[in-house]
């Protein structure tokens, strides 16, 4: 950390400390705009089967990945906020190092809630059949 | 404390004049109609709005003078429609969210310590739009044309054949007419909290009312869209024979909800979500601390507007969708209070751990606690699919909202409205009548819409316009509207306030309160230029921290002071480095004639004379053309090689 | 390997991840960013409608007694108006360096290609209204809507640019320093050409799956 990162490494930063941020939010808003749809209108249609696969396997999957982009995204958001603390408590004078650790922090907590959410989505997905009223 | 009056050590008299000739402007009629002062322009979006706030208030009262007994004849049936229908549109539409874009946008430039919004003339052209809709909607009322479905027009009854006549026409006309207003301000919050904040206001020294602001508009952006679709398609299905809601040819009523809902819920947000930021900048001052957890309520706040989006299905779970489908929901609908739950714990934390100064905001905003709370604990209860099946359309839901909303809102904007109104106005209120307001305005809410809980769950449904003697309704009507009466006083004693201050009370200091935030650290009510000197911004409180207060005094610098032209500072998004000073637009008269064309042009659709809007289209995009086009400058200062 | 170490571990440095990103953008871009952002909300609303309305009709769709788009003449606007971004851009870098031919040239490039597809549309609504229109069932009331609302925001398009090219015909409007309108409306003219991809996925191609 002695020498300034190159302008690549200066991108892939910012964007992966956005990925912290909003990477749950993001990745909850797919989960409930493929999750809900694909339940509701194969339902509607009055089949349980999308082509040959099961319903139930294929919402799971839309709760799934989501949730790992999500896990993901607050591992990023805790390793933000841990380097940006360090960096602080060494001494280094940076405005920038409080801004970046305070959006880490949000980012922490907004995944936990959007973790939570997938979560239970999922353990939905478990105990309710797939197109009951 | 110091406040920067003039002349101040750090700014000579010869920028200060500059700088008033650069940004005065006279008191003239034309003034009047060219202003894009955000202070004026905010001032005026206060007092329309409370006008609007008015007449929808007179409505709910006419509306409880007919329940007031059992099968009483004040009004007919159709006028009642018309008077339910109106009181919840204008509420929602033309008094909650215009209100609070009102304080927004007097205090957002003040707060971040810019002099303007960042597109003052788009500013301008939005409250013309937002008062010609407001009374391009209210005017239908004298003729009995007023909107007659309900605030949310389900289908198929708001299709035009079970509902002739005008009404919806206006509904949706009027809906579309204010969505410009509320899109273009949303996006002028946006971009001026982005690129307008004083040098060294980084994300995390950006107040918490900003970041409200910021979150509404952000919301707003996502989220009208959905109605104004949904009442476009509603006007074509009305006056064009489109099908998207009738499902004798393939369109589908519930598309309706859908997409409603899909707005208004997180409308929902849109309209609390500021005055709980009204919250976090009125406590300070009144618990001589900074309020509890700083990024805690940043996440709260930035969370909450995301998860409003996911959570509409809620508003439906009356309507026979596959169960699993709403458990999605449901898990979006629970979790959201967490974040709620942050932020009255944080303004309890706050409360508890400062040194509490009694005074009339402070009332309101315990008042609002005590309110939102318990509107939002009924709120959880809808949580429960069981449960919500059970109340929907029933009483108890007209209770609920009126908690949120008159908790969760009017309160925290009678907070903000006491203490600002110094800054404002320049004049201090009178305490004892502010006491007396908020008493009455508390006992009247919770008399009127407490009872509404018990007949609610006693079977009364909401929106009938009389009914028969039932066990447990006479009474508890008869003292809702006793309530709403008392509630009434209450709130004329507000507006007396408001009046005796403007014409009676004392000069306000710049800093009556010894505020945190920056508006606090100029002249009450503000020069039009806000600040003699542009502050550098050192802390999340800058108003009580001597380096910042230094920065406009005797550490001032002349690329803070900008008196040559009319000018103010753009700095980077994220941490607020200083990029370069800007010209800011003069005032002017095409706002106004802008939006008086698309009166023009919505009228016109209303009443169907439809070569009147084609030429009225023409004038709008003119309009624009000539107000976009670029001035005249010489080769060299444009740079151009051929 | 351990270059791509090197980077990922400069990438996830304290002063990496406090890069300020994004950053230097101005107003005007921000607004007509915002602008762009609720537009596309409002489309992707009324494509999601369409999807409902559809999946809820059952499985004859387009309904009984009218066919399946056909696809000629939607291709051939696609290729009129995708490429029509190209232009714009291409003038956009010639105004940066002060080229202000390139601007002019480029500005009318795009002003064609957008007139070929707003007349190629109106052959295309010539031949449907025919068969059906906005009011013979659902899926006109949609194919209308949607395609006439695109339509409109082309002609918006059309406006701006026209407009642009007039101010640089004037001669005083656009240089190196001054071309923040060229790229503002040139954000909003990619927009109505990606719109496009999805309402030619959505009303043409979604019908043949």
């Amino acid at each position: 950390m002695t020498t300034r990162p190159d302008s690549r490494a200066r991108l892939a930063g910012g964007l992966l400390l956005w990925y912290g941020v909003l990477g749950g939010a993001v990745a909850w808003a797919v989960h409930l705009l493929v999750a809900w749809p694909l339940d509701e209108l194969t339902c509607a249609a009055g089949s349980e089967k999308i082509s040959a696969v099961p319903l139930w396997q294929a919402v799971g999957l839309a709760v799934v990945l989501p949730g790992l982009v999500t896990a993901g995204s607050l591992a990023v958001a805790a390793l933000a906020w841990r380097r940006t603390a360090r960096a602080q408590s060494a001494g280094v004078q940076d405005p920038a190092f409080g801004r970046s650790r305070m959006l880490a922090v949000v980012g922490i907590w907004a995944n936990l809630l959007f973790l939570t959410i997938i979560v239970l989505g999922g353990v939905a997905v478990l105990v309710l059949p797939a197109c009951q009223r | 404390m110091s406040t920067t009056t003039t002349p101040s050590p750090g700014i000579s008299r010869e920028d200060l004049t500059r700088l008033g000739a650069h940004w005065g402007e006279p008191a003239s009629l034309r003034s009047w109609f060219t202003t894009v002062d955000h202070k004026r322009i905010g001032r005026r979006y206060l007092v329309t709005a409370g006008f609007f706030f008015v007449l929808a208030g007179l409505s709910a009262l006419v509306m409880r003078t007919q329940l007031a007994r059992p099968e009483a004849g004040v009004v007919s049936p159709q006028q009642y429609n018309q008077l339910f229908t109106m009181h919840g549109t204008a509420m929602i539409f033309l008094f909650a969210t215009p209100m609070l874009f009102g304080f927004g946008n007097f205090l957002v430039p003040l707060m971040i310590g810019s002099r303007d919004m960042a597109f003052p003339r788009l500013n301008a052209f939005g409250y013309w739009v937002f008062l010609f809709a407001g009374l391009f909607m209210w005017a239908s009322l004298p003729f009995g044309a007023a909107p007659n479905n309900g605030w949310f027009a389900y289908a198929p009854l708001s299709s035009e054949a079970h509902n002739p006549g005008l009404h919806m026409d206006v509904y949706a006309l009027g809906l579309l007419f204010l969505g410009i207003s509320t899109t273009s301000a949303s996006i002028n919050f946006i971009v001026t909290a982005l690129k307008l904040r004083a040098p060294g206001m980084s994300l995390n020294r950006v107040p918490l009312f900003v970041w409200a602001i910021v979150a509404t508009a952000f919301m707003v952006i996502f989220a009208l869209p959905a109605l104004n679709l949904d009442n476009a398609m509603l006007f074509l299905d009305r006056r064009f024979g489109t099908h998207f809601f009738d499902p004798s040819a393939g369109g589908n009523v519930l598309l309706w909800q859908h997409l409603f809902w899909i707005f208004g819920h997180p409308d929902v947000y849109i309209i609390v979500m500021p005055a709980l930021g009204i919250v976090s900048a009125v406590l300070p001052a009144f618990t001589r601390r900074g309020v509890v957890g700083y990024p805690l309520i940043v996440l709260s706040i930035v969370s909450i507007s995301i998860i409003s989006f996911g959570v509409w299905v809620h508003h439906m779970f009356a309507t026979g969708l596959p169960q699993l489908s709403y458990s999605f929901f449901s898990a979006a609908s629970t979790i959201i209070t967490i974040p709620s739950g942050i932020q009255i714990f944080a303004w309890l934390a706050t409360m508890a751990l400062g040194r509490l100064v009694l005074r009339v905001p402070l009332l309101f905003v315990i008042g609002f606690i005590v309110t939102f709370v318990l509107g939002g604990f009924t709120g959880a209860m809808f949580a429960l699919t069981a449960f919500d099946q059970q109340v929907t359309d029933s009483y108890f839901v007209v209770a609920h909202f009126h908690y949120v909303l008159i908790g969760g809102a009017v309160f925290p904007m009678l907070a903000g409205l006491y203490y600002w109104l110094p800054k404002i106005s320049g004049r201090m209120y009178h305490e004892r009548l502010g006491r007396w307001a908020f008493w009455l305005v508390f006992a009247g809410m919770h008399v009127t819409f407490f009872p509404m809980h018990l007949y609610g769950l006693f079977g009364m449904p909401r929106r009938v316009y009389t009914y028969r003697s039932e066990p447990g309704w006479d009474g508890w009507n008869l003292v809702s509207t006793a309530g709403s009466y008392l509630l009434a006083v209450g709130l004329l004693l507000v507006l007396v306030g408001v009046l005796h201050a403007l014409l009676r009370g004392r000069p306000a200091p710049g800093d009556p309160w010894e505020g945190d935030s920056l508006e606090w650290a100029t002249a009450s009510p503000p020069e039009p230029y806000n600040f003699p000197v542009l502050p550098r911004v050192h802390s999340l409180h800058p108003a009580w921290d001597a380096r910042t207060a230094e920065s406009t005094t005797t550490g001032a610098t002349a690329d803070r002071i900008l008196s040559a032209g009319r000018r103010t500072l753009v700095t980077s998004e994220l941490d607020a480095h200083r990029e370069r000073a800007v010209e800011m637009p003069e005032s002017s008269v095409k706002p106004l004639l802008l939006a008086g064309a698309l009166l023009v042009l919505f009228t016109s659709l209303l009443f169907a004379w439809y070569p009147v809007a084609a030429v009225a289209a023409l004038i709008v995009a003119a309009t624009i053309a000539v107000w976009l086009w670029p001035p005249r400058r010489p080769d060299e200062e444009l740079g151009v090689v051929a | 390997m351990t270059d791509r170490g090197g980077v990922l571990a400069a990438a996830t440095g304290a002063e990496a991840l406090s890069t300020e990103l994004p950053v230097g953008r101005s107003t005007g871009w921000w607004g007509m960013v915002m602008f762009v952002a609720t537009e596309a909300t409002l489309f992707a609303c009324l494509l999601g409608s369409y999807f409902y309305l559809r999946f809820q009709y059952g499985p004859q769709w387009p309904p009984d007694g009218i066919e399946d788009p056909k696809l000629l003449k939607p291709l051939v606007m696609t290729a009129v108006l995708l490429p029509s971004s190209l232009p714009v851009v291409w003038a956009e870098h010639g105004i940066r360096r002060g080229q202000r031919w390139r601007l002019r040239a480029g500005l009318t490039a795009t002003l064609l290609l957008g007139a070929t597809f707003l007349t190629l549309q109106a052959t295309e609504y010539a031949e449907k209204l025919k068969h059906f229109t906005m009011t013979t069932d659902v899926y006109g009331s949609l194919f209308y809507l949607i395609t006439g609302f695109h339509g409109l925001h082309v002609l918006v398009g059309l406006t701006m640019i026209g407009w642009l090219l007039a101010a640089s015909l004037r001669g005083g409007s656009f240089g190196a320093h001054r071309h923040d309108r060229v790229r503002n409306a040139a954000i909003y003219w990619h927009f109505v050409d990606l719109v496009w991809i999805a309402i030619l996925f959505t009303i043409y191609l979604s019908p043949r799956l």
